[in-house]
């Protein structure tokens, strides 16, 4: 206790603002690298990302000035009919790949949550796809699809008796885009999958014994136990495969560059094209800024979302 | 004594750089290429062979893969990391030379490689402004129209034996229509859908069929695309590629490039490169017949243009790229390879020792092609705008979606990047 007070007027005898001066400086000292490295990195190339969108700026440097355009990239890019198929495209994906991916991830949570024997090794092979790239994945899923005598077509030829015809799954406008959840939602579920079986771990199993005594059976306790349980975690899941899937990209260069009929053309991939292949940098960066945008409100949206759950 | 000091050290540390410029007077030659595997081993025997016939460089090679080739040089020019030496794409030497990437060439190369290019070549390698020459290759390329002897024979096809009596259009869609009935035949040709929709192959392959019908994707004196890309005979030839496609005739994207050699032969006719012989032949053995492309209107027309050899402005030693490059069309293991990969001749002498391509030859006709009927791609620094636009199109228009509102949008789109490239002058000059 003598200690203590004896120490005390010490430290107070030194003036607040010089002990604040200095551990402001430690604070500034160990913040810097991180905020030199996000500066340089992330804020300074998104700024300059908003005024090159303001230019007509090419990818290579041309003979001709580049020249200030103000709003004109952007009022182009809303005036390019493949823009909104782009956006409409994205947003079936979403659409699409929300209940097939994270139900698939839900359900083989639930399963692999269960008290089995090799538990850790199926957790393993569950999560394989999601460790393997997305590029030799949509190799091997091109091969899959092929029309008409690929294995996907031939095993239903002869599921149907050959009743049903092959489907030209990445050629035919109508399937083209949900070939590409199919195979988007197998390589990716892998990763809701292991926050999903963390939400599941982290429900006191007291609950569960509670319920029981209580007199619920199985689905009782699922729908009254597990999934308030797991509101949170649906939340957050929903939120990061939404961004994910507004992302699209690598499965599409890869397999359907954008076709049939403009059937699979994404906001990135309409992005990629205009800047590297048309070499229209400034407009490129324009249509950055609006995916940028977009993917903000829809985040903003979601944390509201997140509040009302009160996460 | 101090002073003395100082120069003699002086002097010892410039004698030492002396010393190890000499050491290092090696020239290094960059060579930026793209190739497959057999193609990037051969580049680099010829380096090899090179350095030992100049023993004072050496060459580095830099490859880039055939895809992604344009962003790979994109990347190069914006690091300023332009190589000496680099392969291109023949259509997209307008770009290159107006964005002042590429110096001319024939002060460089010796006369007598200059004195051996055929016209398709000379042709694929002039820049329209100033006529002067920026590129060379030993080798060009030509598309024709394979068929399959059985089937033609099925018919009772005439078959055509030189580019003067080419099929019609009328006589090609009978055939077609006909094709699609006869036993085996899965689907009467394979236009190479399977290449993709985003490959140079579209443009490069259905250009001419426009070319053919009586129209262009820009026109090529006023270099507007209106009133062109989006005329009658365009929405016509391409309403009709539409057609072929919705009669099913045509083998599907997804089906792979093969069908016309594949087990069973699926595929009557094939609308294919000249690349496409050596595994055609291989597989397929006498019943393969190769015809000149029909013609779709008054006059025929067939692609040229391959991966060709420019010296870049910022070569700091153009006079020995030149070398090289000259060292290596004359090369005899670099021209044996081209022969082994039934390379299409670009070079006279190359032509001569070519058997596949001489008179009786079985691709004769291909390069037959080349003095009669091949139409360059449009030569304008707009053209990898022009290129994507276009195959959006045909990708749009082979999905069923109308042919004058695809090619309308595709004409406003390459008008309007001409437009805010303020016409990339002189080129708006040139009418």
């Amino acid at each position: 206790m003598t200690l203590q007070q004896s120490a005390e007027p010490a430290v107070a005898a030194r003036p607040a603002w010089r002990r604040d001066k200095s551990r402001l400086f430690q604070e500034m000292g160990m913040l810097a690298p991180a905020v030199a490295l996000l500066t340089i990195f992330l804020i300074v190339p998104f700024l300059l990302s908003f005024w090159t969108a303001m230019t007509n700026q090419p990818l290579v440097p041309r003979p001709t000035p580049v020249r200030f355009v103000g709003f004109g990239n952007f009022l182009r890019i809303l005036k390019d009919d493949l823009f909104w198929t782009s956006l409409w495209n994205v947003s079936r994906f979403t659409f699409w790949i929300l209940p097939v991916q994270c139900g698939l991830a839900f359900a083989t949570a639930l399963l692999l949550h269960q008290k089995m024997p090799f538990q850790n090794l199926f957790r393993g092979l569950f999560f394989l796809p999601a460790i393997t790239s997305m590029v030799v994945v949509c190799v091997i899923w091109g091969t899959l699809f092929q029309y008409p005598t690929g294995p996907f077509n031939q095993v239903i030829g002869f599921l149907s008796g050959g009743t049903i015809e092959p489907i030209d799954w990445l050629g035919d406008p109508n399937w083209a885009m949900f070939s590409i959840v199919l195979l988007s939602a197998w390589q990716a579920y892998g990763f809701q999958m292991i926050v999903y079986l963390a939400g599941l771990q982290s429900i006191p199993d007291e609950l569960y014994d509670a319920a029981r005594i209580d007199g619920a059976n199985a689905l009782q306790r699922f729908w009254h136990v597990t999934m308030p349980g797991l509101r949170p975690t649906h939340v957050f899941v929903l939120v990061i495969t939404t961004i994910q899937a507004f992302k699209l990209y690598t499965q599409v260069a890869i397999l359907t560059q954008g076709g049939p009929k403009s059937s699979t053309e994404t906001v990135v991939h309409y992005m990629v094209r205009s800047g590297f292949e048309e070499q229209k940098l400034g407009y490129a960066s324009a249509v950055s800024v609006i995916l940028f945008l977009i993917v903000l409100v829809i985040a903003l949206l979601q944390r509201q979302l997140l509040r009302r759950f009160d996460v | 004594m101090m002073g003395k000091r100082l120069l003699s050290m002086l002097m010892a540390s410039v004698a030492l750089a002396a010393a190890g410029v000499t050491a290092e007077a090696k020239t290094v030659l960059h060579v930026m290429h793209q190739g497959d595997p057999g193609w990037v081993s051969t580049y680099g025997e010829v380096a090899k062979r090179f350095e030992a016939a100049n023993p004072d460089v050496d060459v580095e090679l830099i490859y880039a893969p055939h895809d992604a080739y344009n962003e790979k040089f994109s990347a190069a020019v914006m690091s300023k990391q332009l190589p000496d030496v680099m392969e291109l794409d023949a259509p997209f030497l307008a770009n290159y030379v107006w964005s002042g990437y590429l110096q001319p060439i024939k002060p460089l190369i010796d006369q007598d490689v200059l004195d051996d290019m055929t016209a398709s070549n000379i042709a694929q390698g002039t820049y329209p402004i100033d006529k002067d020459l920026y590129a060379i290759g030993l080798t060009d390329s030509s598309v024709v129209l394979y068929g399959n002897r059985k089937y033609l024979e099925a018919i009772g096809a005439r078959i055509p034996k030189s580019v003067d009596d080419a099929w019609t259009q009328e006589e090609f869609e009978g055939y077609l229509e006909k094709l699609a009935k006869v036993d085996g035949v899965k689907w009467p040709i394979d236009t190479f859908r399977g290449y993709g929709i985003k490959t140079e192959w579209i443009t490069y392959a259905y250009g001419p069929i426009l070319q053919s019908a009586g129209c262009d994707l820009i026109d090529r004196t006023t270099w507007k695309s209106t009133g062109t890309l989006d005329s009658d005979a365009c929405v016509k030839a391409l309403t009709m590629m539409q057609t072929w496609v919705k009669n099913g005739w045509v083998v599907p994207q997804s089906s792979g490039t093969n069908q016309f050699f594949a087990e069973g032969h699926p595929a009557a006719l094939a609308l294919g490169g000249h690349w496409f012989y050596a595994e055609a032949a291989a597989s397929m053995k006498d019943d393969i017949v190769v015809m000149p492309l029909p013609k779709f209107g008054p006059k025929g027309a067939s692609p040229n243009g391959t991966w060709i050899w420019g010296i870049t402005t910022a070569s700091e030693h153009p006079d020995i790229a030149g070398k090289f490059v000259s060292f290596m069309l004359k090369d005899k293991l670099y021209r044996d390879y081209a022969t082994a990969d039934s390379g299409y001749p670009g070079l006279k002498s190359f032509a001569a020792a070519s058997p596949l391509y001489d008179t009786g030859g079985p691709l004769a006709v291909a390069f037959e092609q080349a003095s009669k009927t091949a139409v360059a791609r449009p030569p304008h620094p707009a053209y990898p705008v022009i290129t994507s636009t276009f195959m959006q199109a045909v990708d749009e228009i082979f999905n069923g979606g109308d042919a004058k509102t695809a090619l309308s949008a595709a004409a406003a789109k390459i008008d309007e990047d001409i437009e805010e490239n303020d016409g990339y002058p002189p080129f708006d000059e040139q009418q």
